[in-house]
This record gives structure tokens, C-alpha cells and sequence, in this order.
């Protein structure tokens, strides 16, 4: 089997092209409109070869290559037909109209050639359809789907077709005038907890664009809003630039050497003073693996306290200890790779199109594309849109439509029989509970009707064992844990959680929640999850901390808080983040913090949280240092500086380190590298085989444990962490905040696409001019009564306090429902959440609060 | 769209709702909102399809090659507010006019067309038909008649082949038959139609669909027409035999709106087969068949053209592999067969493939359908055995000798076909044979062009056919079958050397599909002819 491509013998590969056939031996082939990685469009015919024997020309892009084949690709004719297609190309008629409406993107239609590049691309990465192909046959031009204009359009700002326009009639306004890039740093975005790689390009001490890393595994050449866009803060007239120390009622600046003996003397003198447990740690999951790891290194063994925790508390800590307790490991089973090769998706409690919109967009084109795929979601998002079946249950009421699914898949017998028998435990015990539920009760608390309970179980059950991508819809509930072991139940019926292209994904928030807890930014657990309680494990952290960790787990960010407000917490160490706003119930948060005798906040602007602190460290950001992140996927990727911090902002594993010292530890990390190296010998289960130069392509995805394994996508692949899975018996409880006398409508808070979480970056970007405020959505059914129209605004009052905000009116909650952003600290969306939370994890019920909305 | 979900057809929902009085907007928010297409990108794509923008509320004026022959340009301008279509089928009678109703005006002339308005509805009657040197095959029916209705059918033996096949329960047993019969697609590109059909069950899918393509647009063929008319039944078991065949529970005939007496009378007989459970949920082979009329545009007789009209995409043609077989319609794999082919199919099981094979050549085996336009002296449908030489079957089929005392040549395969002069039809009728010689047989019309005709003007009209009809997707059609019309405009008229003939050679060996590789074809021999007649 031989072909000859200009001269040179090749073996024929089944369905290849001549195009990729050519480029394996070294031979380029002209192209336009062919896109690497998508489906040929063939319009453009500039690939056109010779094949010997044929009258014809074929396009390489979409021809395949056949056995016996001698082509020509570079003949004297092909050139000279090229010439003319060139010209061709640029017969489309001039449309004189350049389209300067959106804050990023530019669409200059005289530049147009109409070769489709960027339709194509924002087909499949985005998963949408901005670009069109609009006109009559013979005028074919490209236009964008919004009434006219690219602002009004559907455009989500990915970049991915300027990525691709070979004329820049699509360009990036932002990189439009600025300097050509005088060097480029790979990355790891700084965002969600997708991870995705940049290339960040600096020139003249600033960013002046970021372009996605096209080979990168994670995000395969796509990027967000964010993620593109987003940098100004960098460079944000207010970031903090030195250590600021409370005299008085005011912040002054003072130097690091200052600032670290003030707060080494204040430390060991509050230590000596209440001891230990009235010192907390709470780490950022902004930052880095290796500055959490000292820091909750330094926090215990030299204050001897376990009250470490992270913000993974406030949101997937339902998840993980659910998904802890039925497989033996929190963290996914899955990978983001399993959206491709799933043949069924199950989305529940997430809304990926705005919070992941990378995973959002490949979710979206496997939809689009024919995959089934079930949304379990009181909001109709833009995925249950294109979802097979939508089941729109009401708030806090997970448990019940899951444990109905498993009484259909038990009871009719469409469950995984045999991987339910040899890989799992407790069915029989599942059976015998289920059995006593009522589908007709859950079909009538829920709100979804028993058909669509049917068909939700046939759907999960007919096409092989599904994708569960989860989010944070489950984990933020009182009955957070218990909605996770049920959804798990399906997974386990299913027999999903082991198998390519199936699994648990659930999709992890900031870029580092997931490190954060793997380094042992938990009370409980040491770092690689290992039990603070188990000599061994102690023993073995001795021996390389040179102390051991105490004994007795601390207490997680809501039962510091409320220490803190008790007076029993005295000292606070905040590494970024703004407890004040994103924390539930913020008057008693506001409360807590006012108590402390000492709150140390690192951080890169001054928050509501730092401005209340005695000290403020000013931090690097995520372009500012190097270290590593974890993705949702359990990927361990490199972060590295692209720029220097600002001023005399500094990474905080380095001033941890030198708070060490300050304090008498002969700590002597030279880089985040050594820190590393510390990591992977204190749990070497999950990274003894990761080091810094390990991880320079795609990173590694833990379990790693040896420098000759090569990480793991798949979990459970062969046995479970726990030996057999464990199906849960979950009741259903009423949330505290279900069915409130006097408060008709079900609260969800979240967030907005344009938006990260409190905002402190995104809301000092041109983000702001995509998304001003934040927004209450109401259903006009509930709006209309109350005498709110769209755009009004309301005051939305919950038994724990009240916030306003504009009222956006919108069929995509339902009635009783509303849904309400927290972006912006002026809203206090936080003032309405409640203390509510769940029993087992502590994770708060931002998913759920009794409100009543008036006019404002 | 899943394994089961019910298969939609944007398009045709939105026609349907247009006709029933929609606005433009609305029935397109209905379309995409059940359709789960944007609603911008269906706005869009329905761009290319000129029947959903225009409507179906104008007359249209056939400017099919033999009307443009028979004065269409004098007819449209008589009429004012009308839109030109490639072609209305009935060639054989040119001029014809297309009326709001669906009424079809024949052999009209400008003055009496106000009164052939008023007339509510016309029905022309059937073309003549004949065999030449064979058995009537494929126009059994046809040739003694009008057998729509289904009792007439079902005396004649309609739907036994199909009864038979199901109850020997072979699938297998029915492709193996056509494949030994030799059939080839009707079509124009002539590929072995058990071949495909092999292809097509082969796959692994779990849904498979049968298409009856019943856009004939070709202007100088209506076979289809005439059989979807007066042998809609046989056309009917043809497609269910093929869908038996390829395990396929659903069917479609797509009929082009030129057509609306086609459709009409495809969609009452399908009503009385289904009544009868000869075809539909009840039958014994259950098959769920739909008609769905097509949306104005040439290209959609392209096989995966037509696909992306019935998904909602623009009327384009897209890059094979992966063919229609592998991933058809919505993806799942697809047999897209001519009307006349599938005609054949129950005569083929009925009376064997092997009495099939005996005629014609071993290369193109059977018979075929040739049509006379009114250019001849005998215009109408002669079915000849593949085989005979193409000028005797002008002489004997058309009547008309083939010299050039009498015609300047012959229009042969429609616009994507050849121009022939006289003397070049000492050539056999054979796909291959044709091809040999630089011809293509196409659908098999025949446009006559007479002694004295404006060479220049009949190569002007399909230019502009070439440039109106191309469907905008690949670069060299689109772009060159624009600037082939104008330099034709501007005098270029060279088709051996110079700027046009460049421009004619980018299309015809770097077109994405077969339209832009093709048209050129005739517009040269027609121009070479010129050049010889004015040197």
C-alpha cells in the first residue's frame, strides 16, 4: 500500500486526508478556509492537488488519500489556479461597513473574503452561532446574529474567529493599536477552575494580549471572555503595592521587613496569650499550590493549629466529601476529554455555558450535534436549552427527583446489573429504601412531572453510562452532601464512574479550589487528603516538617467565623479572599471580623475584608508569579510570571516563607519548584511523581505517584479508592429555608458570564461594559403581580436581611423562583443568604433562601 | 436530533406555515424554535432558498432552455410582477407559465396569456410517450396513461413487487437483485444503485432514511415529473423497496416546487397507499413516508444539497466523503435516489434482474427515458434501450433528422449536459461511451436547437443559469460563473483561449461539486460553434 505525494512514497492511513497525508511527510498544501481540528467546509478550493490519471482537481482538505495515488500538489498549473482563486476569493462585493459596537471584538466587512473560517470556528468552539452565512446564492456575505450589530448579538467574546480571520476583518480592539508582543509566557488562566493555557504577551511593562495555547489539552485552542480580555486589573491604578498597617482608623504604609515582624511578634503574642486554636488560616484559591502549602504548613506547625480551611468550604466541600464517602476520593472521577466521547451527558446544578464557558461551549456543540443530554436545573440556562429533556425541578429538591430516577432505573430494571454486583456495595439496602418513596409525592414537591421523571430514566438508561457534570446547584444546599451521593446513585446504576467518556465531573469553581484542598487547606486533612487524625500520617509529616501537625481537627470557615464572632478566634490570616463579600450572611461576617484582635489579609486590592484588617500584604496575581495550579480535572499545571508584581506586591509563598524564617524556621525554598518537590514526598499517593519539569506541556493530572506514571484521566478505572462503591441511602429533609410563611420565592445566588466571583478583577475591566450591575431575574408571572417590570429596581428581603437590586424579568427561572448575581459589593446579595448549611460539609445554602421581592 | 425524535424539516414547516397566511418572522421564530436552530442562522439560511423569501404568490415564467428557445424572454416582459424558474417541466409545449394557484400555462403566447390567467384549472394533458427498440420499463405505466389513483395502480400490479419482497423477508435478497440488474442512478452521475444501497445498509447506524429526489431541475428532462404525475405508485414502491432494503423505517420524497402538480398528486396517492396500509405505520413493511416540496433552488437536485435544505442549511452542496450513505440526513446514513431510478425498481424484482440486464450495454444495462422538447418534430418521453447510437434515436425518437439542415446541434443532459453537433451524435447512448467522448448523458432531455438559432443568445441564457443557480459555496463556481457572465457581457466569447476560457477552466477543475465542474461544458461547445459559424 504505497501513494506519492510530489515524489515521495507514503502508506495510505484509513480516511486520511491528502491535506494531513501531505503534512505527516513534510509537505505544506496551501489552504484558506480549511480549520485544523474541524470538519472541512471545502469551499475554497485553494488545496486543490492532481492526481495522476484524473482530469479533475480534488481539495485536499476533504479528498482522501487512496492506495496508488501520485499527486501533485505544487505544479506550475495548481500555482496559477491558486493566483486566480486568491483573486477570486476577494470578488465578494465590498460591504464599505465596519461594525465598532462590541468592547472587544471589531467586524470590518470591507476586509471580508467570505471564506466561512470564522463561521466554522464559532460553530464548534464556543458551540454557538454568532457568524452566519446570510444573502441570496450569488451575494453570499458573513454576518453576526445579533439585530445588526455584534453588542446585540449572541457573541459570548471567546476571540476564537479573530483566532482564525486571515484578512482582520475580525479583530481584538484591545490589541488593535498596541505593540507587537516583545516576548510571550505560557499559562495557566487565572479564572474558573477549567484551566486553561495562555500565551500571555507583554511588551512595554504591560500585557498586551493573551491568546489561547492551540495545543493545550485543556482548552484546545479556546478561551473566554475572561480568560482573553480580562487583564486590565494588572496594571489597576488601585492595586495594592505595599504592606499597610492599621493605626488608628486609617491604613499606612510601612515596609515588608516592617510588616512581617509586626505581624510574627502579634502572632506568637496572641498564640502565647489564647493559645493555639485561637489562630485561623484561611487559604486563597486564587493562588498558588505552593503558597497554600505553606502556609497551612506554617499555620501548623508553628502556631499548632488545624483551623485551616479554604474556600473549596463554600462551595463543591458537599461534593467532595460525598464523592469521598461513595468512591473513597473527592475529587472528579472524569476528565474534561469524556465530554467528547460521552454518549450520553447528564448536566446537573450547573450552569457552564456562563461560570465554565470553555467546557460550556464543548457541552453545547456535543448537544447540538445529537449527543442526549439531560439538564437537572431549576433555571432554564442556555444548556437546558439544548437539552433533550430539561427537568426544571424547584430549588432544594435534588434529592428527590435523583432518588426518583433510581427507583425507575431499580424498579424497571434498566440499571447496570452486573457492575452494580461487582464493583458496588449497599444495592440491595438502595432497593429496599427505594422501594418505600413515592414518585408520584417526589413528581409533586418537585415540580417535575412523572413523564418527564420517565423519560429523564430512559434517557439515562438507553444510551450507555452517561457523563454527570455537576455543579455547585447541588453542592450549596443543606442537603449538599446528600444530593451528591444521590446523583452518585445514578452514576453507580448507571455503571458510569470508572468508564472512558463517563463519570463524575463535577465542575470545580476558581482556578486552584481544587489544589487548595489538595494541599491540605482542610481542618481535617493534611495535604493529599490524608487524615490529621491517623498517627502514621502524622509521623511521616513529622518527619519531614520537623513537627508534628497537632492532632485534633480545626474548624472550617463558617465555625471560624462564628468563633471568631464568639471571641474565641482571635487572629485571622485571610490570603485572598473577601470573606465580607462572598461569605452568607454578611452582617454576622462583618460582625466576626470586627471582634479580632488581629486580621492579616493578603490581597491585591483593598476589599471589604482587607479594609478592615490591621495588616495588608499586597499580592501578586496569577500573571505575576510561578508556581502551579489544579484544574477541575485534577491537572497539575504550571503558572508562570509574565510580568513582575506591581510596586512592592510580592507572591505569597514567598512571604510565607518569610514569615517562617521571621519566626525562627530554617525554611530555604529557593522556588516554587522545591515546594513542589516538599509536596510530592509529604503524599506521595497522589503526586510522587510530580515535580516542576514534569509538568511543562499539559501538566499532570494526579493520581501520579511515581516519576514513571503518567497521571491519570480516568479514576476508578479498574477499583475504586475504597475498594467498592458504596450506594447511598439519602432521605429527603426540607431545607430551613423551603416553604417559608411569608416569604414566597426561592432565592438561587451565582454567577454571570462576564463576571469572576466578588469581581475584584473582572469589574476593573472592560467586563464592565458587557455587565454594569447585578441583576435580579424574576419570572414575569411573579413580577407582573408585584408591579416590576423589566428593568426596575427591587428590594429583595430574605428573614436575614435585604439587598436591591434592577430586576431583569425572564422566563429562564421559573415562577417562584429568582436568581440573583453578587458581583458587585454595593448589591450585598449576601446581606439575604442565610447561616443555613449542610450539617455534615458546613457548606452554606447559597442555593437557597425564602425571599419576598418588592418595587423599589 | 436523536435516534427516535420525530424528524423536522425547518423549511417545510416554514412554508407550510407561510402558505397558511404567517408572517415571514413569525413562521421563522416557529421553525427555529422547534428546530433548535438560532433562529439568525435559519434567518440565513433561508437566504439561499428563494422560495422562502419571495413566496409562492407570483407567477412563474419558465426560462428553461426550450421555452427560452420558444420566446420566454417576450413572455416575461409581458408580465409584470412574475419570477423566472429553471424549468417548469414541461418542455415538450414551450413557452410555460406557472400560475399563483399552481395552475400550469402551456405553449403560451404573450397576448393570450391574460386569458390563459383567467382560466382556473388548466390541466395540460400528458406528454406523449413511446419506446424506441425495447419494452416499456420504466414508462410502463406512463406510456398507456394516467395511473395515480390507486386502484387503477394496483390493477396495473403496483405494490406487489414491495409485497412480495417483505413477505420472502429478505433485505439482502432485494439489493442483490439490483445490483445484478445493472442499474445505474438516473441522477446524472450514474453510480450503481444496489451499490449504494449496500453501502448505505452496511453502516452500523440504528436510523436510516430513504430520499426519493424529486428535483428535476435539469431544464430538457421531465420523466420525473411525468412519472411523480400519472406513475406516482410506482414511484412510491420503488422508494419503499429501497428503504426495505436499507433497513430504513422513514421516507421522503422531496419534490421541487415547480413542480406543485408533482406534489399534489404524490401526496394523494401516498394518502390512498397509506388508507390502504400498502405503505405508512399499518403497512405490512411499516414505513412512515412524508412529501416534502422543495424551496426554489436548482442545486438541491445536488444530493447533499438537498440534504442541507431539508435541515435547515443553505442550499449547498458539501464536500464527500462522507457520503449520504455514511452520514446522510441529520447524520444518519442516507440513500438519495433519483425519481426515475426508483421507477425501475419493482420491474426489476417483478420480472427479474437478469430481463432487466438483457437490455442495453454491459456497461449501462436497462433502458432510459429520453425527452423530446418542443424543438422536435415528435416532442414528448421515448424510453430506449442505453446503447443506441444518439443520432438515431433523435431520428427515430424525436423524428427529427439529425444533420444540419435541420439543427445546429442538440442540447443533450440539460445545463450540465453537452451541446452536440449533428454529426457528433454517431455515439451510443451509454454513460460511459458518452463520457468517453466529453459528453454526459445528464437526466437524458433533449433540447433541439434548430438551424439559424442565436447561438450567442442560447449561450448568454446559460451563463446566466450557470451564475444564477450556482449555490454560492465554493469559490471558483461561485466567483467564476460570475465573471464568466460578465466578460461574456463585455464581449468575451473565446472558450479556447484568453480571460473566459481561464475563468471556465478554474470551474470546471476546482468546483466543489459537479454543477460548477459541469456547466461550463455546454456554454464551450456552444461558443466553439459560434466561433466556427461567425469565424
Amino acid at each position: 500500500m504505497t501513494a506519492w505525494i510530489d515524489g515521495r512514497p507514503l502508506e495510505p492511513r484509513p480516511g486520511e486526508t491528502i491535506l494531513r497525508a501531505a503534512a505527516r511527510v513534510g509537505i505544506e498544501i496551501p489552504t484558506l478556509c480549511f480549520v485544523e481540528g474541524i470538519a472541512a467546509d471545502g469551499g475554497c478550493r485553494r488545496c486543490v492537488v492532481e492526481i495522476a490519471g484524473r482530469d479533475s482537481l480534488e481539495a485536499a482538505c476533504h479528498a482522501p488519500l487512496s492506495d496508488g495515488m501520485r499527486i501533485a500538489t505544487a505544479s506550475p498549473r495548481l500555482r496559477a489556479l491558486r493566483a486566480r482563486l486568491d483573486a477570486f476569493q476577494c470578488d465578494a462585493p465590498p460591504e464599505p461597513r465596519c461594525d465598532e459596537s462590541h468592547p472587544y471584538l471589531v467586524f470590518d466587512a470591507a476586509r471580508c473574503i467570505g471564506c466561512r473560517r470564522c463561521v466554522q470556528v464559532c460553530d464548534e468552539i464556543p458551540g454557538r452561532s454568532v457568524w452566519q452565512v446570510a444573502g441570496p446564492r450569488d451575494a453570499p456575505r458573513i454576518a453576526c446574529d445579533g439585530p445588526g450589530l455584534l453588542r446585540a448579538s449572541s457573541c459570548v467574546a471567546c476571540g476564537a474567529c479573530v483566532d482564525v480571520c486571515p484578512t482582520a476583518a475580525i479583530t481584538d480592539r484591545d490589541r488593535r493599536d498596541a505593540p507587537a508582543p516583545e516576548r510571550r509566557v505560557r499559562t495557566t488562566c487565572g479564572y474558573c477552575g477549567v484551566g486553561c493555557q495562555l500565551e500571555v504577551g507583554v511588551a512595554e511593562g504591560r500585557v498586551v494580549r493573551i491568546d489561547a495555547v492551540q495545543s493545550a489539552e485543556v482548552n484546545r485552542g479556546a478561551l473566554c471572555s475572561k480568560g482573553r480580555y480580562a487583564h486590565a486589573w494588572q496594571r489597576s491604578a488601585d492595586r495594592l503595592t505595599q504592606p499597610l498597617l492599621r493605626r488608628g482608623d486609617a491604613l499606612e504604609p510601612v515596609s515588608w521587613r516592617e510588616a512581617i515582624a509586626w505581624v510574627a511578634e502579634r502572632l506568637t503574642a496572641i498564640q502565647r496569650a489564647h493559645g493555639p486554636d485561637a489562630i485561623g488560616l484561611m487559604t486563597s484559591s486564587r493562588g498558588t499550590n505552593e503558597a497554600a502549602y505553606l502556609l497551612q504548613k506554617l499555620f501548623r506547625v508553628r502556631f499548632g493549629t488545624n483551623h485551616v480551611d479554604c474556600c473549596a468550604r463554600v462551595c463543591h466541600s458537599s461534593t467532595a466529601l460525598a464523592l469521598a464517602q461513595v468512591t473513597g476520593t473527592g475529587a472528579a472521577s472524569a476528565s474534561f476529554a469524556d465530554i467528547e466521547r460521552a454518549s450520553c451527558l447528564v448536566v446537573a446544578g450547573a450552569n457552564p455555558t456562563e461560570a465554565h464557558p470553555v467546557v460550556g461551549g464543548r457541552l453545547l456543540r456535543r448537544a447540538r450535534s445529537g449527543v442526549p443530554l439531560l439538564v437537572i436545573d431549576p433555571r432554564r440556562t442556555e444548556i437546558a436549552e439544548a437539552a433533550t429533556l430539561h427537568l426544571a425541578l424547584r430549588p432544594g429538591t435534588n434529592v428527590l427527583v435523583f432518588n426518583a430516577l433510581a427507583k425507575l432505573l431499580v424498579e424497571r430494571e434498566r440499571y447496570a446489573a452486573d457492575y452494580g454486583a461487582s464493583r458496588c456495595e449497599g444495592l440491595g439496602a438502595l432497593a429496599t429504601f427505594l422501594a418505600g418513596i413515592s414518585i408520584e409525592a417526589a413528581a409533586q414537591r418537585t415540580g417535575v412531572a412523572l413523564p418527564q421523571l420517565e423519560a429523564a430514566a430512559e434517557l439515562l438508561a438507553s444510551h450507555g453510562p452517561p457523563l454527570f457534570v455537576s455543579g455547585l446547584g447541588l453542592s450549596e444546599l443543606t442537603q449538599g452532601v446528600a444530593s451528591v451521593r444521590a446523583l452518585a446513585n445514578l452514576a453507580l446504576l448507571t455503571g458510569a464512574i470508572g468508564q472512558p467518556g463517563a463519570g463524575m465531573l463535577p465542575l470545580r469553581g476558581q482556578n486552584n479550589v481544587q489544589g487548595n484542598a489538595d494541599m491540605g487547606s482542610q481542618p481535617a486533612q493534611l495535604t493529599g487528603y490524608q487524615a490529621v487524625s491517623d498517627p502514621a500520617v502524622r509521623a511521616r509529616f513529622a518527619s519531614v516538617w520537623g513537627a508534628e501537625p497537632p492532632t485534633h481537627a480545626g474548624l472550617t470557615i463558617p465555625e471560624m467565623l462564628e468563633a471568631a464572632a464568639a471571641g474565641r478566634i482571635c487572629a485571622l490570616w485571610i490570603q485572598g479572599e473577601d470573606v465580607a463579600q462572598s461569605d452568607p450572611d454578611e452582617r454576622h461576617v462583618l460582625q466576626a471580623l470586627e471582634r479580632l484582635e488581629l486580621l492579616v489579609v493578603q490581597e491585591l486590592f483593598l476589599t471589604e475584608t482587607a479594609r478592615r484588617a490591621h495588616l495588608v500584604l499586597p499580592a501578586a496575581g496569577f500573571l505575576e508569579q510561578d508556581g502551579t495550579f489544579t484544574n477541575g480535572e485534577r491537572r497539575i499545571q504550571r503558572v508562570r510570571a509574565a510580568l513582575p508584581p506591581p510596586g512592592e506586591a510580592r507572591p505569597d509563598w514567598l512571604v510565607a516563607r518569610d514569615l517562617a524564617r521571621e519566626l525562627g524556621l530554617d525554611w530555604h525554598y529557593d522556588s516554587p519548584a522545591d515546594v513542589l518537590d516538599e509536596i510530592a514526598e509529604v503524599a506521595p499517593d497522589l503526586f510522587g511523581g510530580v515535580s516542576m519539569d514534569r509538568l511543562d506541556e499539559n501538566g499532570l493530572q494526579w493520581p501520579c505517584p511515581d516519576r514513571a506514571h503518567s497521571g491519570t484521566a480516568t479514576v476508578h478505572a479498574t477499583a475504586f479508592v475504597r475498594g467498592r462503591a458504596q450506594f447511598s441511602i439519602v432521605p429527603f429533609l426540607e431545607s430551613p429555608e423551603a416553604q417559608v410563611p411569608g416569604y414566597p420565592l426561592s432565592l438561587i445566588t451565582g454567577r454571570v458570564r462576564d463576571h469572576y466571583n466578588v469581581g475584584t478583577m473582572t469589574r476593573r475591566t472592560p467586563q464592565l461594559s458587557l455587565a454594569a450591575d447585578d441583576a435580579l431575574t424574576l419570572n414575569p408571572r411573579d413580577a407582573a403581580p408585584l408591579g416590576i417590570a423589566d428593568g426596575d429596581t427591587a428590594r429583595v428581603e430574605s428573614r436575614h436581611g435585604s439587598a436591591t437590586a434592577r430586576v431583569e424579568v425572564s422566563e429562564r427561572v421559573l415562577p417562584g423562583t429568582a436568581f440573583l448575581s453578587f458581583h458587585f459589593p454595593e448589591t450585598h446579595a449576601n446581606c439575604v443568604t442565610g447561616p443555613a448549611r449542610d450539617p455534615e460539609s458546613k457548606c452554606p445554602e447559597y442555593k437557597l433562601t425564602a425571599v419576598r421581592v418588592a418595587k423599589a | 436530533m436523536g435516534v427516535s425524535a420525530p424528524l423536522f424539516f425547518p423549511f417545510a414547516h416554514l412554508a407550510v406555515l407561510r402558505a397558511a397566511g404567517a408572517e415571514f418572522e413569525a413562521a421563522l421564530a416557529e421553525a427555529a424554535r422547534i428546530s433548535g436552530i438560532p433562529v439568525a442562522r435559519l434567518r440565513a439560511a433561508a437566504e439561499s432558498h428563494p422560495d422562502l423569501i419571495a413566496g409562492l404568490d407570483t407567477p412563474r415564467i419558465c426560462r428553461g432552455t426550450s421555452c427560452e428557445l420558444s420566446g420566454a424572454a417576450a413572455l416575461a416582459a409581458s408580465v409584470g410582477s412574475a419570477r423566472p424558474a429553471y424549468c417548469l417541466g414541461h418542455c415538450d409545449r414551450a413557452p410555460v407559465v406557472l400560475d399563483a394557484r399552481g395552475g400550469v400555462h402551456v405553449r403560451c403566447e404573450p397576448r393570450a396569456l391574460a386569458a390563459a390567467f383567467a382560466d382556473a384549472t388548466p390541466t395540460p394533458s400528458a406528454p406523449r410517450v413511446r419506446t424506441l427498440g425495447c419494452e416499456p420499463i420504466v414508462t410502463r405505466r406512463l406510456i398507456r396513461g394516467d395511473f395515480s389513483a390507486l386502484g387503477d395502480a394496483r390493477r396495473d400490479g403496483a405494490y406487489q413487487a414491495l409485497a412480495r419482497a417483505v413477505a420472502a423477508g429478505s433485505p439482502a435478497a432485494v439489493i442483490d437483485a439490483v445490483v445484478r440488474s445493472g442499474e445505474r442512478g438516473r441522477g446524472g452521475a450514474g453510480f450503481g444503485t444496489g451499490e449504494k444501497w449496500r453501502a448505505c445498509a452496511s453502516t452500523s447506524g440504528a436510523r436510516r432514511i430513504a430520499i426519493a429526489n424529486g428535483d428535476e431541475g435539469d431544464p430538457g428532462s421531465f420523466i420525473d415529473r411525468a412519472l411523480l404525475e400519472y406513475d406516482p405508485h410506482g414511484v412510491l414502491e420503488g422508494l419503499a423497496l429501497c428503504a426495505y432494503a436499507i433497513h430504513a423505517r422513514e421516507a421522503i420524497v422531496f419534490v421541487r416546487s415547480e413542480y406543485p402538480r408533482a406534489a399534489a398528486c404524490l401526496e394523494r396517492a401516498l394518502a390512498e397507499a397509506e388508507a390502504a396500509h400498502l405503505l405508512g405505520e399499518r403497512a405490512p413493511f411499516p414505513l412512515a413516508v412524508r412529501v416534502v416540496r422543495g424551496f426554489g433552488s436548482y442545486v438541491c437536485g445536488e444530493e447533499t444539497a438537498l440534504i442541507a435544505a431539508l435541515e435547515g442549511k443553505r442550499a449547498e452542496a458539501r464536500p464527500r466523503p462522507p457520503f449520504p450513505t455514511e452520514s446522510g440526513l441529520f447524520g444518519f446514513p442516507t440513500v438519495v435516489n433519483n425519481v426515475e431510478t426508483l421507477a425501475n425498481v419493482a420491474w426489476i424484482l417483478e420480472r427479474g434482474p437478469d430481463a432487466y440486464a438483457a437490455h442495453g450495454t454491459p456497461a449501462s444495462r436497462g433502458t432510459k427515458a429520453i425527452c423530446f422538447n418542443a424543438g422536435f418534430r415528435a416532442p414528448g418521453i421515448v424510453e430506449v434501450p442505453f446503447g443506441l447510437p444518439l443520432c438515431d434515436v433523435i431520428e427515430f425518437g424525436g423524428e427529427t433528422p439529425c444533420n444540419r439542415d435541420e439543427l445546429e446541434g442538440v442540447l443533450l443532459g440539460g445545463p450540465m449536459g453537452s451541446f452536440l453537433r449533428p454529426e457528433a451524435c454517431d455515439v451510443a447512448l451509454d454513460f460511459d461511451a458518452l463520457r468517453s467522448a466529453g459528453h454526459e448523458l445528464g437526466h437524458g432531455g433533449l433540447v433541439a436547437i434548430p438551424r439559424g438559432a442565436d447561438l450567442a443568445a442560447l449561450a448568454r441564457h446559460l451563463i446566466a443559469f450557470m451564475a444564477e443557480e450556482s449555490c454560492g459555496r465554493c469559490t471558483p463556481c461561485r466567483a467564476g460563473s460570475a465573471r464568466a457572465r460578465a466578460l461574456y457581457e463585455r464581449g468575451e466569447r473565446n472558450p479556447d483561449v484568453g480571460e473566459f476560457a481561464e475563468v471556465l477552466g478554474v470551474m470546471e477543475s476546482a468546483s466543489l461539486c459537479a454543477f460548477g465542474r459541469a456547466t461550463p461544458r455546454p456554454i464551450r461547445g456552444l461558443l466553439a460553434a459560434l466561433a466556427e459559424a461567425q469565424p
